[in-house]
């Protein structure tokens, strides 16, 4: 056992309500530069829908990620040493400018200076990039609210698998349905940007798994770009290097969280620490599709067992960070109640972002005048909502229904435990069987609740203090410039040289 | 001046002021000189070539107008001088060109190197003794080798290919760096002149590169012949060779490049493009905007 410590994440998909205030506060902080414009660390996506860059879920086309071969081993689909010599003057799975958008603003002086005219005049968009007046052909959230569109809903490349009857309803009026699917960095336990870059420039950082990308060595070979299945490393045209998201590190170290997760309206974002397994995590990267979320959560470790305890301090991993690790809500969500799960973990990244589904609308069945809700399959709306199965289990469970079907039904069984208990119109019965069912307990009901609804600030994010002093230690020896001068001569001043 | 240095900068300095350094070694240059500059158009005592028998020339000439002709040929001629007139009009119109090096005082010694070589039985520079059997179809093929670069010369020197061309010698013609040799046996004057020039060439380029590789006298021969069937078969190079060179690039560009499209046939290309042209709303897209 190799115990780390990993900074996660859980999104709450039930609770986002689509505002991009996350999107804004990351742009703001981190990619209001030139190069940088058309870059969003954070971007929310509408779902069916294909996102930001167009189709990035598309490995046939983007090449991002992980497979195995026959032999059983792990490799990158976007390139190997062999490929990195072939390719090294075109790439073939980069995304072009065109697959995200070309950014704009607008000539706003024409709206006093525009000669007379039949119209009123307008502000011209302009390029960020050339400074030419463009039609505007794309933007980072085309698709916005577009669910049930011919051009994108309908491409969406998780309706595979979906029946044709399933697929019409989805663009059907008056029954089409979306969510929201806010995305950032997943900070990878199996980085395939890292395994690309050939500067080695991206590392995931020691003391808290971070993935960073080090723009002195970067060199702009952009294969990063390719690997990663998630596009969530971007191209700086300006500055030439590859730009990510960083966790907003600065923030994380002062004990505050990232500027996503402070500004959410929704509070659909929890963040805190796993301890995980390091030695098994080739091992869990390689299982089997279907026994691939299993695998990434049995990675993890209980921080209250006292083997784990000890085995962490060993491997350096500090008191306090154990301490936050107990009290991590990510732990609860992920590993305690399974009710989050990981987006696409069949790039095999082993991504430490992870997502509640979310509980679509019902559909409802009119019996006679009035609409009647109830069955007696208490779980029938999960199979019967408007967003089918096989579309979140595309998203979050590798293709199979199971761990995606459990978190639902266990959502479901809280809703009526808890509508038992305020509103009362459910039998004590009905709720206690539907949780009996739903594999939790009344005490574990109210857990989710209270996390759920009325968390505060601080059982959202348990940030552990960052103790960079030792995570440097582990790197470099901080007595190497000891009775060095100490104004930048890394070499000890000496005489007759 | 015993120190090398010393007499390096000597004769440094007297090369580029001129001056007259009277010496033990000044026969010894001549000869050297002789050699390396004279012998592929004259000979002594080994008949005329491009340029005359310089045998008994201090006899027929007055020694001033040797000293006066050497050095610049082609001024005298331009002033008209009968004698020099004439030596241009037995050339056949090839100049004699005005050689580096060629001071009055290396003239001086030229001149004495000459007459004492007269005087000789058999002198040191008769010229190269080229076979005079008549050329047989084996010599043309292995003198068409030898310019090739087929068959590589004894002592290594380039094949002629590399810097000439001559017509017919191959699809894409040769070099063109240095002239077309197509003609070069009726410019020589025959089979003589052109031998004696391959065993010495004048010129600085070919110097330069034949000084330690020169051509064997087994491989003159054949060369010659070459270069005599070439010249009978008349015509300069028509620049087919150039077309067809022109013509096979660009062809060849195409064929790899079609070659890349298809090995990269899989390639990424675009993905929003492409789907919004399917969906049927491409055309709405490029519309044009609102001005």
């Amino acid at each position: 056992m190799e115990v780390r410590s990993q900074i996660a994440m859980v999104f709450h998909l039930d609770k986002c309500i689509g505002c991009h205030t996350c999107s804004i506060a990351c742009k703001n902080i981190w990619t209001d530069r030139k190069g940088a414009e058309y870059m969003w660390w954070n971007n929310v996506e509408t779902k069916p829908g294909t996102g930001f860059p167009t189709e990035w879920e598309n490995q046939e086309k983007y090449g991002g990620g992980w497979q195995r071969t026959p032999g059983g081993d792990l490799q990158l689909k976007s390139t190997d040493k062999r490929r990195v010599v072939t390719n090294i003057f075109h790439h073939p799975h980069q995304p072009s400018m065109d697959d995200y958008y070309e950014p704009w603003t607008y000539d706003y002086q024409n709206l006093f200076n525009a000669p007379e005219g039949q119209d009123q005049p307008t502000a011209i968009p302009i390029s960020m990039v050339t400074g030419e007046y463009i039609d505007i052909k794309a933007g980072p959230n085309w698709d916005d609210d577009l669910s049930g569109s011919p051009v994108y809903a309908e491409n969406d490349p998780n309706l595979a698998g979906l029946t044709e009857q399933q697929r019409s309803q989805l663009s059907a009026i008056e029954r089409l349905v979306f969510f929201y699917f806010p995305r950032i960095c997943n900070h990878c336990l199996n980085p395939a940007c890292v395994a690309a870059c050939p500067s080695g420039a991206l590392y995931k950082r020691g003391e808290d798994g971070i993935v960073l990308l080090d723009q002195t060595r970067c060199r702009g070979w952009r294969s990063c770009i390719s690997a990663c299945p998630y596009k969530k490393v971007y191209y700086n045209w300006s500055t030439g290097k590859s730009e990510k998201c960083i966790l907003c590190f600065p923030r994380v170290e002062t004990g505050q969280a990232p500027a996503c997760f402070h500004s959410c309206v929704g509070r659909i974002r929890y963040l805190g620490v796993l301890l995980y397994d390091a030695s098994r995590l080739e091992e869990a990267a390689k299982s089997n599709p279907e026994d691939l979320v299993e695998a990434q959560r049995s990675l993890i470790l209980d921080p209250h067992d006292p083997a784990v305890i000890e085995a962490a301090r060993k491997s350096g991993v500090d008191d306090a960070v154990i301490d936050a690790a107990q009290r991590s809500p990510v732990y609860q969500f992920v590993k305690v109640w399974k009710l989050a799960l990981p987006p696409h973990i069949e790039y095999r990244t082993m991504p430490m972002l992870f997502y509640v589904p979310p509980m679509a609308p019902v559909m409802a069945q009119r019996n006679g005048g009035r609409v009647d809700g109830i069955s007696q399959d208490f779980f029938h709306d999960i199979d019967d909502a408007r967003v089918p199965m096989q579309f979140l289990a595309n998203l979050f469970g590798a293709g199979h229904e199971a761990p995606v079907r459990y978190a639902l039904r266990k959502q479901k069984a809280v809703r009526w435990y808890r509508r038992m208990l305020t509103v009362g119109d459910v039998s004590q019965e009905t709720a206690s069987r539907m949780l009996r069912e739903a594999d939790c307990s009344p005490e574990e009901a109210d857990a989710i609740y209270q996390l759920t609804s009325l968390c505060t600030v601080d059982d959202r994010y348990v940030i552990p203090p960052a103790h960079r002093e030792e995570a440097i230690a582990m790197l470099e020896d901080p007595m190497e410039h000891k009775q060095g001068a100490g104004f930048g001569f890394i070499a000890r001043p000496a005489r007759g040289e | 001046m015993n120190a090398p240095f010393g007499r390096w900068w000597a004769s440094a300095l007297a090369a580029a002021l001129a001056l007259s350094v009277p010496g033990a070694a000044r026969a010894q240059d001549a000869t050297a000189y002789f050699k390396q500059n004279c012998v592929s158009c004259h000979t002594i005592g080994g008949g005329r070539l491009t340029g005359p028998d310089l045998k008994d020339v201090t006899v027929r000439r007055d020694h001033d107008w040797l000293l006066r002709y050497m050095p610049n040929p082609k001024a005298l001629i331009d002033a008209g001088d009968p004698i020099a007139v004439q030596l241009f009009q037995e050339a056949r119109g090839v100049l004699m060109p005005s050689l580096p090096g060629l001071t009055p005082d290396m003239a001086d010694a030229l001149i004495s190197l000459m007459e004492s070589e007269s005087k000789l039985e058999k002198s040191q520079f008769v010229g190269v003794q080229v076979s005079d059997r008549p050329f047989t179809a084996q010599d043309i093929e292995r003198g068409r080798a030898i310019m090739r670069g087929d068959i590589a010369q004894l002592a290594g020197g380039p094949p002629c290919l590399s810097c000439h061309t001559v017509r017919g010698v191959g699809a894409l013609g040769g070099g063109r760096l240095g002239p077309d040799l197509t003609k070069v046996y009726e410019r020589l004057q025959g089979r003589k002149g052109l031998s004696a020039w391959l065993s010495a060439p004048a010129t600085t380029t070919m110097q330069s590169v034949f000084r330690d590789t020169p051509l064997d006298a087994e491989e003159i021969l054949p060369v010659v012949a070459y270069l005599e069937e070439a010249a009978r078969q008349g015509g300069e190079d028509s620049g087919f060779g150039r077309v067809t060179f022109l013509l096979l690039g660009l062809g060849g560009a195409v064929v790899l490049l079609a070659g890349m499209d298809g090995a990269w046939r899989k390639r990424f290309r675009a993905v929003r493009g492409p789907l919004v042209e399917e969906a049927g709303f491409g055309r709405a897209h490029t519309r044009g905007g609102i001005r």
